[in-house]
């Protein structure tokens, strides 16, 4: 076994992401530290991946021993303003059913909370907020 | 001084009572010690009078399930449902990871706790006791 790849663990979550939102309807994904301009009045995602506090899961030394990674997926949902919550809850109904409850590649989902309107939202959007909790477990 | 934290602990197994192997994914281990006190005050004593009578130990560990079959860890937590258990199987109980800081016995698995709920890792937790001389290197 070996330390784990914590840009394995958050390309398989944000694989999982891309390629949902990649078929139709496509909805343009922005990940963490990317650059992007929305198109007035079109809806797109946000995803921001993020590993929280950390913990020995069993005994050993630094090889025969287990770790338990905890982390947390933002999915911030943006559609156009003033035509109600429909379109956005769609898109966060994929976002949803993407990881609710299941286990790939040893990431262990929770089930996720939203989608949760945000105020204020960015001028001219409607905002709503999807949460994953998750673990994985590193197996040293 | 040195100190040591939980984490450094270890237990290794073998229900065959000579080649013992690593438990996987232990995630705690206790033992308690417990000697009889015999008393031998007398009549006319100002004072009780007590020696040490007979040691023996109870403990448990917490694995944490992984169906594992590599080594002696599903013989650990299937031992309770030995039909003739003699008390032979073969205990060391680590302190640090050097292997150098054990206690080790034979003993009797008394009892185990299987256990699985929502949200939280499988957990097994193994009681036992021990079974004639323990060996503490510590």
């Amino acid at each position: 076994m070996a330390a784990a790849d914590l840009n394995t663990i958050r390309a398989t979550i944000e694989a999982r992401l891309a390629t949902e939102l990649a078929g139709s309807p496509v909805i343009p994904v922005v990940f963490h530290n990317m650059p992007y301009t929305p198109t007035p009045n079109s809806s797109w995602v946000q995803c921001q991946t993020q590993f929280g506090a950390n913990e020995f899961l069993t005994q050993g030394g630094t090889s025969d021993s287990d770790n338990r990674i905890v982390g947390l997926v933002i999915f911030n949902i943006f559609s156009a303003a003033g035509v109600g919550p429909g379109a956005n809850y769609v898109i966060g109904k994929r976002v949803r059913d993407l990881y609710n409850r299941i286990n790939v590649s040893g990431v262990y989902f929770d089930a996720p909370e939203g989608p949760q309107a945000l105020t204020p939202a960015p001028e001219g959007y409607f905002q709503t907020q999807v949460r994953v909790t998750f673990e994985f477990i590193e197996e040293l | 001084m040195a100190f040591y934290r939980g984490e450094e602990g270890s237990v290794k197994f073998d229900d065959a009572g000579s080649s013992n192997s690593a438990i996987t994914s232990t995630r705690s281990w206790s033992l308690t010690l417990d000697k009889e006190v015999l008393s031998t005050t007398v009549m006319g004593d100002t004072y009780g009078g007590n020696v040490g009578g007979i040691i023996q130990g109870t403990g448990s560990v917490e694995v944490i399930y992984t169906a594992s079959s590599a080594d002696e860890t599903a013989a650990f937590i299937d031992h309770i449902n030995t039909a003739t258990d003699e008390g032979t199987a073969s205990f060391e109980l680590f302190l640090d990871t050097s292997g150098d800081k054990k206690i080790s016995f034979d003993g009797v698995v008394n009892s185990a706790e299987l256990s699985a709920t929502v949200g939280e890792i499988e957990i097994i937790t193994v009681n036992f006791t021990t079974n004639g001389t323990i060996t503490t290197a510590i």
